[in-house]
């Protein structure tokens, strides 16, 4: 028999004051076992932390915890309670809380209709119809957020504030439902370094305040600095459970990715050609004709990797979007190899030597019911030799150029080139976009997010490939979220912010703090 | 209820019904046999027998031998009948299935059919053209004028983002009015109370040709329209455009990506999607009949529907699926008279193949999700 | 001429209006609601099948004969909603087929049943049911208000009824838990599953309460138009709706202008055909107005709308 419960029912519980205990759980999805008989007791007013990789199964295990999985065995015990049926209504009754990754907020209602929302305080009309008392609300929500040093304006929209309130909203919800064990599921990940210390330091107070705090994250410095215990996840199972103050970040690190890693690049020395990419007051406008990139200008040279750091929301994205012609340009100039491409199509650009690895892979980079081989010559499929000139589709061409890329770069597929691509792992979806944009050799590449979802093996693998292009002279436009990233692979750093870009430097004149405080807006160059 | 999973029928039908190789034809089966089956219980509650009802069906449809037949007339006659049936069908039906693959959903077939019959029956109907040119003149204004309906309504969705089924209906009620208002006021037939007869040139059906000793119609629509369902399945999968209009309504944003012109493939889609629409109204309206009621808009365009959904959306698989609808529409009258119940039966059970059809991603989930029960359950039962 | 331009457009606009509500619960809940039209139809089904029932085996419930069918006809189309709720909120059904097959069906359905208990009940051939005629009434005081006192006159049952039940409505969308909950699961339903309240259930419901208004919609377009059920009742009124309620934004205040709207240039239209003593032949050429109309009004505000940010999405637990 598995004896990890044993060894974990020794902790010492003198006065009972088990917040949380998890005895065997296993929950499994099609094709993987999220979570693999992991038992945990977590004790009341401590800062536990979860560590683990992306897909390691923290989220599912705390998923669980707030009742939106059922596990297929094992008991959830809460404050000695076990738990008999899942869902999130009956975890709040036991006064679990949790602050999701993506937040879960209703845009277009008011901060205080999200916190209080499936609690309304009612009052009766016309003797018996229940109807929500929108005043009472407000005030609850004000003192509420008095009391808890949590200041926000009750009557503004979602839609209207940051991601730094948001997150601050989740919070009180979980306050306002009295919750006494608070989940927090990466609640960095999206945060400034700034943002971060403050959230850290509301952690610590809600301790203070006696409750009882799971942090989920894979970032060791924030767990070092705040948590009390770290539980350590490797591909569902639970490998250790520490006491921070005992135990190094690098021991932390081994035991998460399962061997030594540290993430490391080798990046010689850039050398810089003729410029590639040259942008000049680009304005773009949003949906609802709102400028969303105000007036933004760089240049990016051959052998240059050209990162904008930011915060999500910023403008980023749709700096992408408009070079590659997705979105229109409002006004401003775009020139690509002293040719100017301001208003060009999409596929011109493509033709011209524009490669794009988008953020949203699913929705951008990929048609998820083509097979791989279509995939893969999504931009080529109506040229010579996939396509005749009258416009017949050559299916052995397109099998035989899969089975090259497929080499190559490595993707995993069941059935080659047939395999349709939803079928296919996150990674190797990555993978094959990869493959494609850069099998295009085109003088301008343009990553957006190119790791995110990824484990750590896969990052390695897609910055070595990112500075394997530099090395053979493309230019290249990063836009990342994660500061780790933009610091290992950028030789120079644009930080936007509000659709502006504050500040352009050579990544070496940057602290990691500089940037954040760009991010914030809160430092500006003349 | 491991109870089932683990039983032998059970085992038998996740199989068959699990593999995914033949799911094409498995799940469409599912779907007819739970609406025959719905639709029996539907007429057992009227007091009816379902056995006789479907064999009068088949007997109306000349798929089974009446007990007798008029004079000159035999299952011949009856099954050539339904061949002139079946063309319309098969064609507003692989309307519907191109426009499906581009994402979009032709409600409009209709009044496409009702336009390009319309305009055929007047330019060339009512011309003293000899066969030779009045038939193909009948396919080429019928098939550019139900395009240009098609076309108009994909050039609404992709340039003022408006529901393309709101729109349709709405172009299929104003069609429907003009149409008998200029039928009213210039072509009827006071006695008929429809438009005039078209002259035999210009009908793509040959009408009461003498054929081992009974007249029975010949259609050449039938030809058109399994040429169509050819053509339909080599421009989709065989086609620069065919990739095309499939990445478009696979995935709108990764097309745009990929710098596929959007609106263009969009309005394409539909021009062919609304062309075929217009082919359907011409031997429709000029080939199974030779003239047009005002004010009626068929219901072949909606049943359209369900014989796309039904042929999974592919071109072959509608030939399949179109025999099937045209047999409960043919049968159902003769049907009808013999067994006494109503003829609107058809119709139900077609609605109801078409509802069991949308159902189908549901059985598809199901069947994946007991799989993977099944497989777990096995693994842990060797002690994997 | 303004006054019938004025009573004449509110009997349409009243109708078209509680059905648009129906479309509005639906959506903003985040279920797409294209079957409008056939559970406008159903519903009126329903009710006429009971009138005609009622007025058959109970002799003397003749003056009740339009209550009986509002409230049958509120059961049919929230029972026949069901087939798409279940279609869309549990088995995961596109919601745009399965809106059009629920069309469909309601369709083929009544006409079949409706030949079917005529033959069986009455022993009668028939493809209608004969409802009997909603008396109008005219308020004394206020009717003679000048050009106004028109909303008083003439008035059919069903349009207080339809007030009613529209403020009714309007109440328990806008101020009740439930309506902020079914709003919710329209905008961002993962907010809603973990603020413990089951979207699904919420969806569901507000999907039947979408037939219900419909199936009143229904019974009172057949009392109002031809005095009977007949498979004429499958005008595309229910799309009509549907356009005014995108018209309205997807808010119950602005649609009533947008279905008033409607009513009015409907009338106006009949009533510019009379004045110019067109013959009945242009009533055909009239018949498009509406359509036309909305086409229209399709083009102009379909670019500035905010539909509700959820719609049409299948909502899944599992998915993050």
């Amino acid at each position: 028999m598995n004896d990890s419960s044993q060894a974990h029912s020794n902790i010492r519980d003198p006065a009972g004051t088990l917040a949380v205990a998890l005895r065997r759980i296993t929950k499994r999805f099609p094709g993987i076992v999220a979570n693999d008989d992991i038992s945990l007791e977590i004790k009341e007013g401590e800062i536990f932390a979860l560590l683990g990789e992306n897909g390691a199964g923290k989220s599912v295990l705390m998923s669980i915890l707030f009742g939106l999985y059922e596990p297929e065995e094992g008991e959830v015990w809460i404050k000695g309670k076990r738990m008999s049926h899942f869902s999130p209504r009956e975890a709040a009754r036991q006064g679990v809380g949790m602050v999701h990754q993506h937040f879960k907020l209703v845009e277009n209602y008011t901060i205080a209709q999200n916190i209080v929302l499936g609690m309304e305080p009612v009052k009766r009309f016309l003797g018996g119809v229940p109807l929500v008392d929108m005043k009472a609300t407000n005030e609850k929500i004000r003192d509420l957020s008095h009391r808890f040093k949590l200041d926000v304006d009750p009557l503004q929209l979602i839609s209207e504030i940051n991601v730094a309130t948001r997150q601050k909203v989740e919070i009180l919800k979980m306050l306002y439902r009295e919750a006494d064990i608070l989940i927090f599921d990466e609640p960095t990940a999206i945060l400034t370094p700034q943002e971060v210390d403050y959230l850290l330091q509301i952690i610590r107070e809600l301790r203070e305040g006696g409750k009882t705090v799971i942090l989920i994250s894979h970032k060791l410095e924030e767990i070092k600095a705040v948590a009390d215990r770290c539980g350590i996840l490797h591909r569902g199972r639970l490998v250790a459970v520490k006491e921070v103050a005992q135990t190094s970040t690098k021991e932390m690190a081994s035991l998460m990715v399962g061997r030594e890693v540290i993430l490391e690049v080798d990046k010689p020395p850039a050398r810089m050609g003729e410029t590639v990419l040259k942008v000049r007051d680009l304005r773009v406008l949003n949906r609802d004709k709102v400028a969303v990139v105000k007036g933004v200008s760089f240049e990016i040279r051959a052998g240059e990797i050209f990162a904008i750091a930011g915060v999500a929301g910023n403008g980023q994205t749709e700096i992408a979007d408009a070079l590659t012609g997705l979105m229109a340009t409002a006004s401003g100039r775009v020139f690509l190899l002293d040719e100017e491409i301001t208003r060009t199509g999409v596929r011109e650009r493509n033709l011209k030597g524009i490669s794009y690895i988008p953020e949203d892979r699913q929705s951008y980079g990929l048609i998820l019911d083509y097979d791989l081989s279509y995939n893969l010559a999504l931009k080529n499929y109506f040229k010579e030799p996939f396509s005749s000139p009258g416009g017949r589709l050559r299916q052995e061409e397109f099998s035989r150029y899969a089975e090259r890329l497929i080499e190559i770069y490595d993707i995993r597929s069941n059935r080659g080139g047939g395999s349709v691509v939803r079928s296919l792992s996150g990674g190797n979806q990555q993978k094959a976009i990869i493959a494609r944009e850069i099998d295009q050799d085109s003088p301008l590449m343009i990553f957006v997010q190119p790791t995110r979802g990824l484990d750590v093996g896969a990052i390695e693998n897609t910055w070595s490939q990112i500075l394997k292009e530099r090395e053979e002279g493309k230019g290249i436009l990063l836009v990342s979220l994660e500061l780790e990233e933009v610091m290992a692979l950028a030789d120079t750093i644009g930080v936007i912010y509000n659709g502006e870009l504050l500040t352009v430097k050579a990544a070496k004149d940057f602290s990691k703090r500089e940037i954040g405080e760009y991010m914030m807006g809160v430092r500006k160059d003349a | 209820m491991p109870s089932f999973k683990k039983s032998r029928p059970g085992r038998f039908l996740l199989h068959r019904l699990g593999n995914e190789k033949w799911q094409w034809i498995s799940i469409p089966l599912l779907s007819v046999v739970l609406a025959v089956l719905t639709g029996s219980g539907v007429i057992l509650l009227m007091g009816k027998s379902p056995v006789d009802t479907y064999i009068g069906i088949l007997q109306g449809a000349g798929m089974l031998p009446k007990a007798n037949y008029a004079g000159g007339t035999n299952m011949l006659t009856d099954f050539m009948s339904f061949l002139d049936a079946m063309a319309p069908m098969l064609l507003a039906a692989l309307g519907v299935t191109v426009a499906f693959k581009a994402g979009l959903f032709n409600i409009g077939i209709s009044g496409q059919m009702l336009f390009g019959g319309f305009l055929a029956t007047i330019l060339v109907g009512y011309s003293d053209l000899g066969g030779l040119v009045a038939k193909p003149l009948v396919l080429l204004i019928a098939g550019a004028s139900g395009a240009l309906v098609g076309g108009f309504i994909g050039l609404m969705k992709y340039r003022y983002n408006i529901n393309e089924v709101v729109s349709s209906i709405m172009v299929n009620y104003i069609l429907a009015y003009f149409i008998s208002f200029f039928i009213k006021t210039h072509y009827i037939n006071p006695v008929s109370r429809q438009s005039e007869y078209i002259n035999a040139a210009a009908s793509l059906t040959f009408k009461g040709v003498a054929l081992g000793g009974v007249k029975v119609n010949v259609p050449l629509g039938i030809l058109l329209a399994l040429m169509a369902a050819l053509v339909v399945h080599y421009l989709i999968n065989k086609t620069r455009l065919g990739y095309e209009i499939k990445a478009v309504g696979a995935n709108r944003k990764g097309a745009g990506y990929a710098g596929i012109p959007i609106g263009r493939t969009m309005v394409t889609a539909m021009m062919i999607s609304g062309g075929l629409g217009g082919l359907a109204g011409a031997t429709y309206y000029l080939g199974y009949f030779a003239s047009i009621q005002p004010g009626v808009l068929s219901d072949l365009g909606f049943n359209a529907i369900a014989t796309s959904l039904l042929g999974n959306n592919s071109p072959l698989g509608v030939i399949l699926s179109s025999i099937l609808i045209t047999i409960l529409d043919k049968g159902a009258t003769f049907m009808s008279s013999k067994v006494g119940v109503v003829k609107e039966i058809s119709g139900v059970i077609t609605s109801l193949i078409l509802l069991f059809s949308a159902m189908g991603a549901y059985f598809r989930y199901l069947i994946a999700k007991k799989q993977e029960d099944v497989k777990s359950e096995n693994r842990e039962e060797m002690g994997e | 001429m303004i006054e019938i331009i004025l009573y004449d457009g509110l009997a349409f606009a009243l109708p078209l209006l509680i059905i648009a509500i129906g479309g509005i619960f639906s959506e903003r809940s985040g279920i797409i609601n294209l079957a409008l039209e056939g559970l406008l139809g159903f519903g009126a089904f329903t009710g006429a099948f009971m009138v005609v029932m009622a007025d058959h085996f109970l002799p003397g419930s003749q003056p009740y004969g339009i209550y009986i069918g509002m409230a049958f006809a509120m059961v049919g189309g929230g029972l026949f909603a069901m087939i798409h709720g279940l279609l869309t909120v549990y088995y995961r059904a596109n919601q745009v087929i399965s809106g059009v097959v629920i069309n469909i069906l309601s369709m083929s359905l009544t006409a079949f049943l409706t030949r079917q208990l005529n033959a069986i009940i009455f022993n009668a051939a028939s493809n209608r049911f004969q409802l009997g005629v909603a008396d109008r009434f005219t308020l004394p005081l206020l009717s003679e208000i000048p050009v106004l006192g028109a909303v008083f006159t003439k008035v059919y049952p069903f349009q207080v009824v339809i007030l009613l039940v529209a403020l009714l409505a309007y109440l328990v969308f806008e101020k009740t838990p439930f309506g902020i909950h079914l709003k919710a699961s329209g905008d961002n339903p993962h907010a809603v599953e973990a603020a413990g309240v089951d979207v699904k259930r919420v969806r569901f419901a507000a999907v039947m309460i979408s037939g219900a208004l419909a199936g009143l919609g229904g019974i009172s377009f057949a009392y109002s138009i031809s005095a009977n059920f007949n498979p004429m009742i499958y005008m595309g009124y229910g799309y009509l709706a549907i356009a005014a309620l995108i018209f309205g934004n997807w808010q119950i205040g602005n649609t009533l202008l947008a279905v008033l709207f409607f009513g009015f240039a409907r009338s106006a239209g009949y009533e510019l055909a009379k004045a110019l003593e067109m013959s009945s032949t242009f009533n055909d050429i009239i018949m498009t107005l509406p359509y036309m109309l909305t086409l229209l009004i399709l083009i102009f505000f379909s670019k500035q709308n905010a539909a509700p940010r959820a719609l049409g999405e299948i909502y899944d637990k599992g998915k993050r």
